[in-house]
């Protein structure tokens, strides 16, 4: 359904959220490449190719980012105000999934520039259909940036 | 010294003033009164005189038993009358006593004189004699009689002398009361000035600087008198409410921090309960999915049932969430029209379910003073709650009206739903209190508690009346 070529950064530290994201991908037909950072500072490391992500130095970037909000290290919202600020990474396309419906949450993750704020049903089922949307939506039908990803 | 000392005492001089006076006019009065009487006794004494000398010219003239008769009538009325003078003191008496000597001596030559043969007869030596001895009688008895008179008028004198300087007296005495009193009056209204109404004036400066929020302001008036007993009782007051006002400050503060806590605890719990019910639910399903093969149907409905709660205490866990965000929302006040809301809430619910027929009978121009996102929340709930317990019934109405109550605004909103019997009301509006069984009529029995929560929020209150079979009518009151 998709290109392997695109690659997917899922930043969740939770391993079930994890498998069921994957899971959700794999149900919708979403058969890009997958990363998984498991707290915020892994995912900067892993966009910037610093530390344990040095070998990725120069690697071209995920087509889009899957944030969670509450992170070891540095929460979500760092993150995305520290992808914002990086020239390299400045307009790639992050969604937010998260549990909370906190207003304050919202206001604050739009407001640091995300594209997306999507809560995570408790309903697998549903969980399943909202990844699909975000799939096709943000990997076939959005028009990347340029120079975003190759 | 105290105002009211300072009062009571000018008004004790006043009085006393005004009593002197008083006293002084009675006095004059009984003076004047007795100083009358006494000149009256003198003109009549006067008069007696004038009698006397015109009876002894008379005597003289005639000789005749009549005027001598009238002559003793008249000196024993004199005799009398200077008897009864009730004149004392020095001159007075003096002048009593040489007119009563006067008069008895003028007596004894009168009687001298009547004694005296009539100057006739062939000796004219003897009649010559006898007629200059008469003659230096008269011209005596007519001198006693004269100064008789004159000391009748010095006792005149007397009386009218005392008459005006009794009249001196009292003009003299009103003049300085009256001069007291105006004395009195001057300080009196200085007093005013000086002790209460400059002291209101910074009162009143002092009371404008607190209603301003100037808690620190010190009125400090050091004078012992009420004033100052007011104002160091202001200064209390200031002092009290600036304390007051600290530990208010401090409550807020401790409830602030206490709200933020509540919220980082609904962060949590809509954070972190969910993700464990997410798990339970998804690998059921991947279960279900992936090994269902392998299942028999009994384990399949395992897996249902766990999916099933799961997704219940998700939805638990969001309404109870909706609930602490109705406690914590800020209320913007404003006019809302309830009718509006109540048809919007109507046209969704029957768009949702257009296999219902629910009639709808919804009043025009209802008009609340609320928070409209609080009150679209309070009307979703109720509205649904109604549509939701009318599912069983035959012709379902749902009305939404108000009604005047003693002069009050009551908005309700009535079905003829299975409703419920009246000795469980009470339990109704606590959160997770159901009085259906979930598998009747699905809930998770919240939204009431939500509505009660709101209405609180707006100083007002919620209550119900129902019969079971028969529907529920829930009565709602806002304040303003």
């Amino acid at each position: 359904m998709t290109e392997a070529g695109k690659a997917i950064l899922l930043v969740e530290d939770n391993a079930d959220d994890v498998a069921l994201t994957l899971r959700a991908f794999k149900r919708s037909h979403v058969m890009n490449t997958i990363a998984v950072a498991r707290d915020g500072i892994e995912a900067l490391d892993y966009l910037f190719g610093r530390d344990a992500h040095a070998d990725r130095a120069g690697a071209p970037l995920p087509t889009l980012i899957i944030l969670d909000l509450k992170l070891p290290k540095l929460d979500g919202l760092g993150v995305l105000k520290a992808i914002r600020a990086d020239e390299r990474t400045r307009l790639l396309p992050v969604v937010i999934l998260t549990s909370s419906k906190e207003e304050q949450d919202l206001i604050s993750g739009y407001s640091l520039g995300a594209n997306s704020y999507v809560r995570k049903p408790v309903d697998f089922a549903e969980f399943v259909e909202a990844v699909k949307v975000l799939g096709v939506y943000w990997l076939m039908m959005n028009q990347s940036p340029p120079g975003a990803a190759p | 010294m105290k105002i009211s000392t300072k009062g009571r005492l000018a008004t004790t001089t006043a009085l006393a003033t005004i009593g002197l006076i008083a006293g002084m006019i009675w006095w004059a009065n009984l003076e004047v009164e007795d100083a009358s009487a006494r000149r009256r006794q003198t003109i009549e004494l006067t008069r007696g005189l004038t009698e006397l000398r015109l009876v002894t010219f008379e005597y003289m003239l005639r000789r005749d038993e009549r005027p001598r008769a009238q002559e003793r009538e008249v000196s024993d009325r004199l005799a009398r009358l200077i008897e009864a003078m009730p004149f004392s003191g020095a001159g007075q008496s003096e002048v009593v006593a040489h007119l009563r000597e006067h008069s008895v001596a003028a007596h004894r030559l009168f009687e001298e004189l009547a004694a005296t043969p009539v100057a006739e007869g062939p000796n004219a030596a003897d009649a010559e004699s006898t007629r200059r001895f008469e003659a230096q009688l008269s011209s005596r008895l007519l001198i006693l009689q004269q100064e008789g008179l004159a000391d009748a008028f010095r006792l005149t004198d007397f009386s009218t002398e005392r008459i005006n300087a009794a009249q001196q007296r009292v003009v003299i005495v009103i003049l300085a009361g009256l001069a007291l009193i105006a004395l009195t009056t001057v300080g009196a209204a200085w007093l005013i000035d000086r002790s209460v109404l400059a002291p209101i004036g910074k009162l009143e400066q002092a009371t404008r600087e607190v209603a301003a929020g100037n808690w620190n302001y010190k009125l400090a008036i050091a004078s012992s008198d009420e004033i100052g007993d007011m104002s160091r009782n202001f200064d209390a007051m200031t002092q009290s409410l600036r304390m007051s006002f600290a530990q208010i400050e401090r409550s807020n503060q401790e409830l602030a921090a206490l709200n933020q806590e509540i919220e980082a605890f609904s962060y949590s719990v809509s954070h972190d309960l969910r993700g464990p019910l997410r798990s339970m639910d998804g690998f059921s399903l991947a279960l279900l999915e992936d090994y269902g093969d392998k299942l028999d149907d009994e384990a399949k409905d395992y897996l249902r049932r766990i999916r099933a709660a799961s997704q219940r205490m998700g939805r638990l866990i969001d309404e109870l969430l909706g609930l602490s965000r109705v406690t914590r929302a800020e209320l913007t006040l404003k006019p809302v029209d309830l009718s509006e809301v109540a048809r919007e809430i109507a046209d969704s619910l029957a768009q949702q379910q257009p296999a219902r027929a629910v009639r709808w009978d919804i009043e025009e121009g209802l008009t609340v003073h609320a928070d409209k996102a609080l009150i679209q929340i309070a009307m979703q709930n109720l509205l649904e709650n109604a549509w939701k317990f009318t599912s069983k019934t035959d012709k379902p109405l749902i009305r939404v009206g108000a009604v005047d109550r003693d002069g009050k605004k009551e908005c309700f909103v009535a079905d003829n739903g299975v409703g419920f019997d009246m000795a469980y009301a009470d339990r109704l509006f606590g959160a997770f209190q159901r009085l259906h069984h979930e598998s009747e009529f699905p809930g998770t029995g919240i939204g009431l508690a939500i509505v009660q929560r709101i209405f609180r929020r707006h100083a007002g209150k919620i209550w119900v009346q129902a019969k079971p079979g028969l529907g529920a009518t829930f009565f709602f009151q806002l304040k303003g």
